[in-house]
């Protein structure tokens, strides 16, 4: 993907540069608000990666002035300050995700990348979600695996299908926490991994919810 | 009731209480010395017309004699229409010779005496005068005008002091009210401030009275507190920014090397620490209430309680979690989210193994007891404190931040912490 990167700290920027390219990504860099804004108003960039602090024009503003020059591209802001109010005042100036400082690399990879095949590849209106043999029909709100029926708790059922919804790509506990019980805090303890576990398990043999260590989770068909 | 006695305790009822006294007391003041004054006066006035006839009958019974004395005043009894004029010509023998009056006491000089012990208050001013050859002369006159006049300057005193009653509680009232509710619109506007909004200030003519220039005097207060609370955050994001990025970049680092996982887990733990640290300012500062929303609480303990028990089960414990339906409360359900976590999340960790948590939500508290060792009763008060560990605890993994999170957040919704022994463990109860 060409991803756009507007970060003023030469060191930060040079770190996430150096991730998402070794991803395979096309990384372009700014340190300077304005110059984003044209780069971004531009075009050519699927998604957008904005920290909120920056000189000349913030990132906040940055985005507004992109979205009211009716520019759609996807935006992820970061920020360094920790405060409460600072996520909802990004999404409502219209980042579509927002990862505070500090965070790990993995952690910014596995939200690009959702944000960056979110619109056409992800057709929203979908009524099936399948992995391998497994089916999620939302419609009969069903969920089977090789024909059989397989029951699942509401909160299993959300945690199924965020995982669908993402299949073949890295989601973090965080995006977990997030997405599936609306919570914006890490605890300490291992609440999410347990709650795979139990749906892995569920789910049977052979397993397709694959932990990877440091990164997060990933929903695909078995390693033949 | 409620409200006349809230009433009585305001400036207003005291301005309107003082304001009344004082009328009150010039008016009786002012209506004493009138009084005083008047009297005093109508009674002098007497007392020359008595001086004036005594003056002319003495000259009358210095050129003719007793005879003329007695004619004249037999004359003027006669015109005296009002019968309030008394003489008495007393002989030597002591008995009348001319005059209205029974016989009297030969005082010379001046005197009280009752004119008809029939009517009440008849007492007239008198003056004698003793006469050559030992007659005696009575000169009286009825003060029953002068009473009339008292009993007027009385009445008049009354209605006068009833309107000045009327008047000094309408304007106490006026004062009183008009005081009263600036000062009720500077409170609520102070209650803003309270919750958070920084940017209220209260209502402050140009000019003016004391009050706007108290409210100018809070308002500049209030900039200075806005200004010290903008640059106390511009410190907190300098911080953030200027500490955390290369602590980020250091962890970064480290992260890349090897067999560096310790020193990875030691810089986590350093940001997680800040992060707290800002966190808990912020929820200090009061600044999130300006974003409070309805919050149902029964959501917030039933998520908490879905998220932790496969952990709890993990740990070999049961979650058991009663939650009754409630009505919503103001409050910023994150911060209610997370410290509800906290709690179950601590007495997951300082439970009994194979123990029991229980989350309940009954009525207005919320309870979180776990079956562990406890804390003992005079060690309660020191686990909100940051960065306080109990000695038993030194060695699981923790920031000592949690139940200080716990605290604040609990104080910014207006809500009271108690630690309860839960026979065995430690019961902690939110209430509000």
């Amino acid at each position: 993907m060409r991803i756009l990167l507007v970060e003023d700290d030469a060191g930060t920027a040079a770190d996430i540069a150096r991730a998402l390219s070794a991803a395979g990504h096309l990384v372009s860099h700014v340190a300077d608000g304005k110059q984003g804004l044209m780069e971004a108003i531009g075009g050519g960039f699927e998604v957008l990666v904005v920290d909120r602090m920056l000189p000349g024009l913030d990132g906040l503003g940055l985005v507004r002035a992109l979205r009211a020059a009716g520019v759609a591209t996807p935006a992820l802001m970061l920020t360094a300050r920790a405060s409460l109010g600072d996520r909802v005042e990004g999404l409502d100036a219209g980042a579509d995700d927002y990862l505070p400082k500090p965070f790990a690399l993995p952690e910014l990879l596995a939200r690009v990348n959702a944000l960056g095949r979110r619109p056409a590849a992800m057709a929203q209106e979908a009524t099936v979600l399948r992995v391998a043999d497994l089916e999620m029909d939302l419609l009969r709100r069903t969920v089977t695996r090789a024909g059989q029926r397989i029951d699942l708790q509401p909160r299993e059922w959300r945690l199924l299908e965020y995982l669908l919804r993402h299949a073949g790509r890295v989601v973090t506990r965080s995006m977990l926490l997030e997405g599936v019980w609306d919570i914006h805090f890490d605890p300490r303890t291992s609440v999410v991994e347990t709650h795979v576990s139990r749906l892995r398990a569920k789910l049977g043999e052979p397993h397709l919810i694959q932990t990877l260590r440091g990164a997060g989770y990933t929903i695909r068909p078995p390693d033949p | 009731m409620t409200a006349l006695r809230r009433w009585a305790g305001t400036t207003g009822f005291r301005i309107t209480l003082l304001h009344l006294a004082l009328t009150l007391l010039g008016t009786l003041l002012l209506a004493g010395i009138g009084y005083w004054a008047t009297s005093r006066f109508a009674v002098r006035q007497i007392a020359a017309e008595i001086e004036r006839d005594v003056g002319v009958l003495l000259n009358a019974a210095r050129l003719g004699g007793v005879p003329s004395l007695a004619l004249s005043i037999e004359a003027r009894i006669a015109a005296d229409r009002g019968g309030t004029q008394f003489f008495l010509l007393s002989g030597p023998d002591g008995g009348r010779i001319a005059g209205n009056l029974a016989l009297a006491p030969r005082q010379a000089g001046w005197s009280s005496i009752e004119v008809d012990t029939a009517r009440e208050d008849s007492v007239m001013l008198a003056f004698g005068t003793a006469l050559p050859a030992n007659h005696f002369l009575l000169v009286g006159r009825d003060l029953a005008p002068v009473r009339a006049l008292e009993a007027q300057l009385l009445g008049a005193a009354g209605w006068v002091g009833g309107a000045a009653i009327l008047l000094a509680l309408g304007g106490g009232l006026l004062v009183g009210r008009g005081v009263a509710r600036r000062a009720a619109s500077m409170e609520r506007a102070l209650a803003q401030v309270e919750e958070g909004r920084m940017e209220v200030r209260l209502d402050a003519r140009p000019g003016g009275d004391e009050f706007d220039q108290l409210a100018r005097r809070v308002n500049a207060t209030l900039d200075r507190l806005q200004g010290t609370m903008e640059a106390l955050r511009q410190v907190s994001d300098d911080i953030a920014h200027d500490l955390r990025t290369p602590l980020t970049r250091l962890r970064r680092r480290l992260e890349s090397m090897e067999g560096a996982e310790e020193a990875v887990a030691e810089c986590d733990r350093i940001l997680e620490i800040f992060a707290a640290l800002l966190r808990i300012a912020e929820v200090e500062s009061g600044a999130r209430r300006a974003a409070f929303a309805p919050v149902a609480l029964d959501e917030v303990c039933a998520t908490v309680a879905e998220l932790y028990a496969p952990a709890a089960h993990e740990n070999g414990q049961i979650l058991v979690a009663q939650i009754d339906h409630g009505p919503a409360i103001q409050g910023d359900r994150e911060l209610l989210v997370q410290m509800l976590a906290n709690l179950v999340e601590n007495a997951i960790r300082h439970g009994r193994a194979d123990g029991t948590v229980r989350l309940t939500l009954e009525g207005q508290a919320i309870t979180v007891a776990d079956d562990g060792p406890g804390i003992p009763a005079e060690a309660r008060d020191q686990v909100f404190r940051r960065f306080h560990r109990l000695e038993a605890s030194r060695t699981t993994p923790g920031t000592g931040l949690g139940l200080a999170l716990v605290a604040a957040v609990a104080e910014l919704h207006g809500m009271r912490i108690t630690l309860e022994d839960a026979q065995p463990g430690l019961r902690v109860r939110v209430a509000w």
